[in-house]
């Protein structure tokens, strides 16, 4: 569904993207992640078709940004990190208005306008005006104005930002509901336990260029993330481990993270291995970071610092 | 309904800002109509605030329907939608002046029915067509002057709209000077019933009316360009460069603007039209490379187009005071060659080369502060830098006594002849040398 070959993208100054190339597969939430200044609001700017790549291409559902920016503007939604709202308009009329100026004809528009409502949970707000929402609602119907026109790629920069609890969880809710839509969703952050309930693949963005080259499987339905921890330290844990042919994410003297079968057969002779092989293992359990654990895994440890 | 024209409307016309406007100049045209000052009658007052309504605050309107947006939040928003150039530039032109464009017609109306009754059909409606085109003109032009400024700076001051503003007002003031009977006319020809263009007379008010078409359509047209690009639709040269021949053919066609210099005496028409023609392009110059962002980064782009050899491509992608340049440039050439074999031919030609050497060297000049520290301020440098060039070196070196350097600041007659021109040229081989080798060097730092 997007994409992206060799983008460059230049500031008079600095070279934001420098060689960037991935593809994102349809009906899937891929995560956008990397230190502030990495270049990520730059890139969703360039897959939204708003800033036009020095060299390389984005194309969007077969659709170049170079050839075609407003085609692709109509099949896209796009959340920006700091948006801003018709305050003297009605719920309902910043709907109408998103859906109208997404090309929906008037017959269609009104039905499309109430799906949206529904599905972003604004329905008994429709005709409160869009300045006396709270911020939580505001972001909501953000997010509505966005998705109104049924699009089939949505852009999200950092859209649970100053979001409370529940909203966060509502907003997870929401983007599965999407996906499982039809839709395609990137959202971008620096906030990587917000994105653990939904992506699926992180794409990590430092210092404009793609880490490790391509998006990374967060979830994996055969295989989960395992922490094991020792009592005593041994260095020649990770040796043991990729000896018996385990997928070792990182691991130091004390601990190691894991992608092993989710097969609980499996697990118990593993720990079998390890305690035979004198190691004393004090604690072996899943781990919840999947994607945490993947980002520091790619980026190392000076990634956290940043 | 056009969506943005729509979504205007739901914010400048609401029922209670309606009754307010509606009963406000109920009251004062009412006052007037009993008042018994002659001076103040209801028609009269109701141009007066038709000037205060559509033009003066509906160019500060006009000025800000997308500054606005941009304040707010929102013109990213509507830049990413499925609506066309035109949808944008006309829901933003008189979208934005809705409640403006409410009150004038109120007040229109008064106009009309005091006019049918003192001055008969034809006049009211002249006058109806006139006042609306004021107000169109106006808009329009500080519209137009804001999309122009967006393309530079996203981020605008109050003095800065107030700017764009005040750039409508002058353009109302050009449209109220055109029927005015002691406004333009004077200027564009000592008569004022006739204009002659290209040898032919012409009825004044009827080429001052066509005058005022086409150039309201150019506005509108610039207001269409400007949209298309913050669109991200990308804009061919053809209609800059028909707009850059438009201009050259009118301006050259006013007999009262030829020359009657004695120097010039001996040149053919053809000749004085030519170098009306190249003063224009070279004005069309300057105003766009002040006006253009000089995108540094386009710039290199445009430069591996060339190193790749895909010149069409770099050449469609020329800004417009690239094409000015080019025009001037082929202008003057065509100008030096149509005063050959005339007396001084040798010194005009050279007067010639000194003008494009100087003008080049301009130019690259405001590429040149571009590329510099704190470039966001590179155009007020370069002006400063084109003062100092123009006016304070000159004067210093006058003061000393050294009035053999004038050619090294204006293109300017010299002795040698070849002389002036070999100073223009190397100045702006010099300044157009450290240009490109700073763009050069930026692209290596980027990457």
């Amino acid at each position: 569904m997007i994409e992206v070959r060799d983008l460059v993208f230049e500031y008079p100054a600095k070279r934001a993207l420098d060689g960037v190339s991935f593809a994102v597969a349809p009906q899937t939430i891929t995560a956008l992640v990397g230190p502030n200044g990495a270049g990520k609001t730059t890139l969703l700017r360039c897959l939204a078709a708003l800033e036009m790549p020095y060299s390389g291409s984005v194309a969007i559902g077969g659709l170049d940004t170079r050839e075609a920016p407003r085609k692709i503007h109509e099949k896209l939604g796009y959340l920006p990190d700091f948006f801003g709202l018709y305050d003297d308009l009605s719920v309902r009329r910043c709907l109408l208005y998103a859906a109208r100026a997404h090309g929906l004809a008037p017959a269609l528009a009104n039905a499309a306008v109430e799906k949206a409502a529904a599905r972003v949970g604004l329905m008994d707000r429709l005709e409160s005006k869009a300045g006396e929402l709270s911020r939580g609602l505001r972001q909501r119907l953000a997010i509505g104005q966005a998705i109104v026109h049924e699009p089939k790629v949505v852009l999200l920069d950092e859209p649970a930002a100053g979001l409370d609890p529940q909203a966060r969880r509502d907003l997870s809710m929401l983007l599965i509901a999407l996906r499982d839509a039809g839709m395609t969703l990137v959202v971008s952050s620096h906030i990587l336990a917000e994105l653990e309930d939904y992506c699926s693949e992180m794409i990590i963005i430092d210092n404009g260029h793609v880490v490790g080259g391509k998006p990374i499987a967060v979830k994996d339905v055969e295989r989960a993330h395992y922490a094991i921890e020792l009592a005593t330290a041994r260095a020649d844990l990770r040796e043991f481990l990729a000896a018996a042919g385990v997928d070792v994410v990182e691991a130091d003297d004390h601990r190691a993270l894991i992608a092993f079968t989710r097969n609980p057969g499996a697990r118990a002779k593993l720990i079998r291995d390890l305690v035979g092989a004198g190691f004393e293992v004090a604690s072996f359990a899943a781990s919840g970071k999947a994607l945490e654990d993947t980002y520091f895994a790619q980026v190392g440890r000076a990634g956290e610092k940043a | 309904m056009n969506p943005e024209l729509r979504r205007n409307l739901w914010l400048e016309l609401s029922p209670r800002r309606i009754t307010l406007m509606t009963v406000m100049l109920a009251l004062v045209i009412f006052a007037a109509a009993i008042g018994k000052d002659a001076e103040y009658r209801p028609a009269a007052v109701a141009e007066i605030l038709y000037f205060f309504i559509v033009v003066f605050w509906g160019t500060r309107n006009a000025a800000l329907a997308v500054v606005g947006e941009i304040r707010d939040r929102t013109w990213d928003g509507q830049r990413l939608s499925a609506l066309t150039p035109s949808e944008m530039t006309w829901g933003k032109l008189f979208g934005a002046t809705a409640y403006n464009w409410y009150g004038g017609f109120l007040l229109l109306g008064v106009i009309l029915v005091s006019d049918l009754a003192q001055k008969g059909a034809g006049p009211a409606v002249l006058n109806l067509v006139y006042l609306v085109a004021v107000g169109v003109v106006a808009q329009a032009t500080s519209l137009l002057a804001s999309l122009v400024a967006i393309r530079r700076r996203q981020r605008h001051t109050r003095l800065e709209v107030f700017g764009y503003q005040i750039l409508g007002l002058i353009a109302a003031s050009v449209v109220w000077d055109i029927i005015e009977p002691n406004g333009l006319l004077e200027l564009l020809h000592g008569s004022k019933d006739t204009i002659v263009w290209w040898g032919q007379p012409f009825n004044s008010r009827l080429f001052l009316v066509v005058s005022l078409v086409i150039f309201t359509n150019w506005i509108i047209v610039g207001c269409h360009r400007a949209m298309r690009v913050e669109l991200q639709m990308r804009n061919g040269p053809l209609v800059w460069l028909g707009f850059l021949a438009f201009m050259g053919i009118y301006v050259a066609g006013f007999d009262a603007w030829l020359s009657t210099d004695k120097t010039m005496a001996e040149w053919t028409a053809t000749a004085l039209r030519l170098g009306l023609a190249a003063s224009t392009f070279g004005v069309l110059t300057y105003l766009m490379v002040l006006l253009e962002p000089k995108d540094i980064v386009r710039y290199r782009w445009i430069g591996a187009q060339f190193a790749n050899g895909k010149i069409g491509v770099a050449f469609w992608s020329f800004q417009a005071w690239m094409f000015a340049w080019i025009a001037t440039v082929a202008v003057s050439v065509a100008l030096a060659i149509a005063v050959n074999g005339h007396a001084d031919a040798l010194m005009a030609q050279a007067f010639i080369a000194s003008a494009l050497g100087f003008l080049t060297r301009d130019v690259a000049l405001f590429v040149l502060f571009q590329t510099l520290p704190g470039r966001r301020r590179g155009d007020f440098a370069a002006l400063m830098a084109l003062l100092a060039l123009y006016a304070l070196l000159p004067a210093i070196a006058n003061s000393l006594g050294v009035a053999n350097a004038m050619p090294f600041f204006f293109p300017k007659p010299s002795d040698p002849v070849w002389f002036g021109p070999v100073v223009a040229w190397a100045e702006a081989l010099v300044v157009t040398t450290l240009s490109i080798t700073r763009i050069a060097l930026g692209e290596k730092r980027a990457s």
